[in-house]
């Protein structure tokens, strides 16, 4: 755990926290399941819910590694996708090295349904280089649902590659790392630009390497207007992208040393500071200024064509000293930030805290210790391997304990949402303008979990707790019923759920094992078997079969029984 | 019933399914904190700018306060003059609904408040500093209002303890299990399914999360529970008391259902809400009149309505039992800057509105003269923002253990802005629940 020893505390408050600080640290040698390093911020700190007096905890136990896999490591099943992974080999362990291989190359799996998909949404921001949106949606722009078009496009296109993309590692890692390198998107100055920092920062080195997302991500405008490197200069250095950067990004908050001199932070075996202090902070703003933005129309120097600039009058070209390495003074231009780069990457802190957020999301609230230490072995031994982060989520899927552990976390809304669709088949617009689709995004921002639009920058909470309070849980469920209900111009339901329920289905019994086959990858167990089959039986023989080509109001109920399968607790487990 | 601390919900349901549509103060449930206050926290998000609501209206710091702010200033006299409240500082003519509530003593103004240790000019940072509670310090995984809570929370005799109004819970509440978290009661329903079947979903519902137990069970049932209330008693004619008027608009709906639900005694003893859009950088306004004025003018007639509404007599003079604290997370600068706007500052006022909150300006005012301002542009902090919610803690929620609620701080004393006794510190003495439930928290993470 971290304690930060701000700038002027006052000697008995540093006291209180050197305690605490102590207590924490007493509390870290104890079993590693109770010791799992914490991500900075509270809302990203798990804590286990207080325990039920009396009560027992009944998680249910790990499914198979085809559920488990799917449901972790891809947005849900589709029809057949369970039955491929079980072709995959003659063992949990076989089949699952052999998804997910095939899974960390996505370039060697066709996608052509997808994009073709994607293409019939009609987005036309999709392709624009950076200077275009730039002059398209910034200069010229006229109205407000002009301006912010490549943002929701962005929104809608994530939708889509989650429902429809074969490549589902890919789009749930994509995912990770946006909540990682997050910005509030929805924001006028980052809006126009927020497509660009997708498409050319994020994904393409979502299985690459951490250094070059870091890079990538420093340099979009997005990121340098909302943590404001854009106006950080050496008379007036500004610290917000360099402190979130070290705190959030890289190093994380349990290497953050406070007020201490660097020089008396400890060292470690290899004679290297344990973590950073406030003077490195200041320092890691000092390399980065002058990287900011082409956003001035009246200054020739930087001009306007919202590309990313270094503007060498703007930055500190002394001598610094950062984590103990001294860099000289007036290094070639950007030198000083790409030092900085490589110091935190190597960093042993950087890769423990990277490791364990993607733990996190792969596996549970609180992943085994061996599993993330594993993961943080490889992530600083291959800093520099192009292909440095599909090897840490290979080690971490591969890793015994991915298979057996289970139920220490709670599927998000978005996962639940395209969790449906995929299961369903179900084939919402995602366009603009389109009433069916407004009204989906009208629900699902209700959820909480509105993508890209947390507003500080630490990213949308990745534990249990945060989810499962009332609002939430309730709206996710609202959403569920939403979608076995919404309907094109023609009252044509994007859910076709009799079309999806074959022919010899009819009975209660086998109405609700089919579609939860379909929607868990597996046959409810009990005895939410039966709730869920008393529910759609409504007293009669659970045998017989229903009518359900034509009644339409056990048409209805049908609708009422998918829903109720996707607010069921298996629907949320992971 | 077997209620549970954790699952204060669970197994109520039978209670609220044979309450339908009466109210819940029939059923004897225990009293949660012997006595204790409601306590309600509005926090303005963003930095609001206390010295356009309080401004300086005489003597050596109004020359300051004019000289800093040509534009944004509030006049002392003419149209849009600030209404005089003690001490050389008057009130912002939007929010004359608080005059009446200070001169009639329920409300207090806490001066040049703020993060005493602490300078900190990220929302983000500020906001998470004052909300856990530990200012300078993230680690700790719990708000000070779930510790609060952990230590009184009433045994799970308690309906609904504690009601955080948002998309998700806010920091302050961090933790807080035995928190019901809603945004809108409007849509807080699961009536939006295939209608017919509407009531064998939800029955199913609650058999398949009332079936086993675990974490994800409780919660589900949790929510269950937390929808059969605010459907069977939330109404849309729900009309206020005393002819109190809530103001049009998101704040003043929220306020009204925070009415409502005090009203049905469910043992409430804490709720959160917010107002944003505080974070004023330009077009603040011209003085008197603008989008500030507006902002005011909403915070103002809401506040003033709640209290209203929870005015009365006997069984209904809720505002006896009732404290509302509002505080954002820091000033803003003495002077305005180029768009008419200003930036972030450090020192603030808070107020706290309540029937036992001794009225009128309080702490201690720095001045606004050159030598007397933070880093040459800023009202200084004289009064640590935790020395006002202590005391609010200990006199009104009747739980002295500061140590849990605010661990780190020290130097404690009231400073006279609510009735109360003071108990010593470190004590619990609601229903005498061990404050070391804290430590076990900590310990599992």
């Amino acid at each position: 755990m971290d304690i930060d020893f701000p700038q002027g505390s006052t000697p008995s408050l540093r006291a209180a926290l050197e305690r605490a600080r102590l207590e924490r640290a007493a509390r870290r040698a104890r079993p590693a399941h109770k010791a799992s390093p914490t991500a900075p911020f509270p809302v990203a700190a798990p804590m286990r819910p207080r325990p039920l007096a009396g009560g027992a905890e009944a998680v249910p136990s790990p499914p198979d590694a085809a559920v488990i896999a799917l449901r972790r490591l891809a947005y849900g099943p589709r029809p057949g996708d369970i039955a491929a992974f079980q072709a995959l080999g003659s063992s949990d362990g076989e089949r699952l090295a052999a998804w997910v291989d095939r899974q960390l190359d996505p370039q060697s799996i066709d996608d052509s349904p997808a994009d073709a998909r994607i293409a019939q949404s009609g987005f036309t921001t999709l392709g624009k280089p950076v200077t275009d949106l730039w002059i398209d949606h910034v200069l010229n722009y006229v109205e407000w649902d002009d301006h912010i078009q490549p943002f929701v496009e962005t929104v809608l296109l994530t939708f889509l590659r989650a429902v429809h993309s074969e490549r589902q590692l890919f789009e749930v890692l994509s995912e990770m790392w946006h909540d990682h390198f997050s910005v509030f998107a929805n924001d006028f100055a980052i809006a126009p630009m927020f497509l660009h920092s997708d498409r050319d920062a994020i994904r393409p080195h979502v299985f690459g390497r951490f250094r070059d997302m870091l890079e990538a991500v420093t340099k979009t405008p997005a990121m340098l207007y909302y943590l404001d490197n854009s106006v950080s200069s050496a008379d007036d250095p500004n610290e917000n992208y360099a402190r979130e950067m070290l705190e959030l990004h890289t190093l994380g908050a349990t290497a953050y040393y406070g007020s201490m001199a660097p020089e008396d932070v400890p060292l470690d075996g290899e004679g290297r500071p344990l973590g950073y202090t406030e003077t490195d902070v200041i320092v890691a703003a000092r390399c980065l200024t002058g990287w900011t933005v082409r956003d001035r129309d009246w200054d020739p120097d930087f001009g306007s064509t919202g590309e990313f600039f270094y503007y060498d009058p703007w930055h500190d070209h002394d001598p610094k000293t950062f984590l103990g390495v001294d860099l000289p003074a007036n290094q070639p231009p950007m030198q000083d930030g790409y030092d900085l780069f490589d110091i935190v990457c190597e960093h042993p802190a950087t890769g423990r805290f990277v490791a364990q957020k993607l733990c996190r999301r792969l596996v549970g609230d609180f992943p085994p210790q061996d599993m993330v230490d594993a993961a943080a072995a490889v992530f600083t031994a291959q800093v520099d391997a192009p292909d440095q982060l599909r090897q840490v989520v290979r080690t971490i899927v591969l890793h015994p304990s991915f298979r057996t552990t289970w139920g220490d976390k709670v599927r998000r809304p978005f996962e639940v949402a395209v969790g449906m669709l995929r299961a369903t088949r179900g084939d919402l617009p995602f366009e603009r303008f389109d009433p069916a689709t407004d009204w989906f995004r009208w629900m699902y921002y209700q959820t909480g979990q509105p993508r890209f639009e947390w507003h500080p920058p630490n990213g949308y909470p990745d534990v249990k707790m945060a989810w499962t309070s009332t609002s939430p849980r309730v709206m996710t469920w609202r959403l569920a019923n939403m979608l076995v209900q919404v309907e094109d111009d023609q009252d044509m339901p994007y859910l076709d759920l009799l079309g999806e329920t074959p022919a010899g289905v009819r009975s209660a019994t086998a109405i609700v094992d089919h579609w939860s086959e379909r929607a868990l990858g597996h046959v409810v167990e009990e005895p939410e078997r039966t709730r869920l089959i008393e529910m759609m039986a409504q007293g009669r023989n659970p045998t017989f079969d229903l009518p359900l080509d034509t009644d339409t109001d056990t048409q209805s109920r049908l609708r009422a029984l998918v829903a109720l399968l996707f607010m069921a607790p298996s629907a949320l487990w992971r | 019933m077997d209620l549970t601390r954790r699952g204060f919900l669970v197994g109520c349901s039978a209670a609220i399914a044979g309450l339908a549509g009466s109210r819940f103060n029939t059923v004897a449930f225990a009293d949660p904190g012997g006595g204790a206050d409601i306590l309600i926290v509005v926090f303005l998000r963003g930095g609001f700018d206390g010295l356009s609501l309080v401004p300086p209206i005489d003597g050596a710091d109004r020359g300051h306060y004019e000289a800093a702010r040509p534009s944004l200033r509030i006049p002392t006299s003419g149209p849009g003059a600030a209404l005089s409240l003690d001490a050389g500082f008057g009130l912002h003519p939007s929010a004359a609904p608080l005059l009446d509530l200070y001169q009639a003593g329920h409300l207090a103004i806490v001066q040049a408040v703020g993060m005493s240790d602490v300078v900190n000019k990220s929302h983000f940072d500020a906001q998470q500093f004052i909300e856990l509670g530990t200012p300078g310090s993230h680690s700790i995984p719990s708000g000070w209002l779930s510790r609060h809570l952990a230590g009184t929370a009433g045994g799970g005799s308690v309906i609904m303890p504690s009601l955080a109004i948002g998309d998700l819970q806010p920091t302050s509440l961090l933790g807080s299990t035995e928190t019901v978290n809603l945004a809108n009661p409007a849509s807080f329903d699961l009536d939006n399914g295939p209608w017919l079947w509407r009531s064998a979903q939800r029955t199913a519902l609650r058999q398949m999360y009332g079936d086993s137990t675990s974490w994800l069970h409780d919660a589900g049932l949790q929510a269950l529970d937390a929808v059969d209330i605010i459907d069977l008693n939330v109404t849309e004619d729900y009309v206020p008391s005393n002819g109190a008027v809530y103001p049009d608009g998101q704040f003043g709906d929220h306020l009204q259902v925070l009415a409502q639900m005090i009203k049905l005694d469910l043992g409430l003893q804490v709720a959160t809400l917010d107002l944003g859009g505080w974070d004023t950088h330009e077009g603040q306004g011209d003085g008197s009149t603008g989008y500030l004025a507006d902002l005011l003018a909403d915070l103002s007639a809401g506040l003033n309505a709640l209290y209203t509404d929870l005015d009365g007599a006997g069984a209904s003079a809720y505002t006896n039992r009732l404290t509302v604290v509002v505080q954002s997370e820091f000033g803003r600068e003495l002077y305005e800057n180029a768009d008419r706007g200003t930036e972030h500052g450090y020192g603030n006022l808070m107020m706290v509105l309540g029937g036992s909150v001794i009225g009128g300006l309080h702490g201690t005012w720095p001045g606004l003269a050159p030598g007397q301002l933070v880093d040459e542009t800023d009202l200084a902090v004289t009064t640590d923002y935790r020395r006002v919610l202590s005391e609010i803690m200990i006199r009104r929620l009747c739980n002295s253990d500061l140590d849990s609620i605010f661990p780190g701080y020290t130097g404690y004393s009231p400073l006279g802005i609510v009735e109360g006794i003071d108990a010593p510190i470190g004590s619990v003495f609601g229903d005498g629940f061990e404050s070391g439930n804290l430590s076990a928290w900590s310990s599992s993470t």
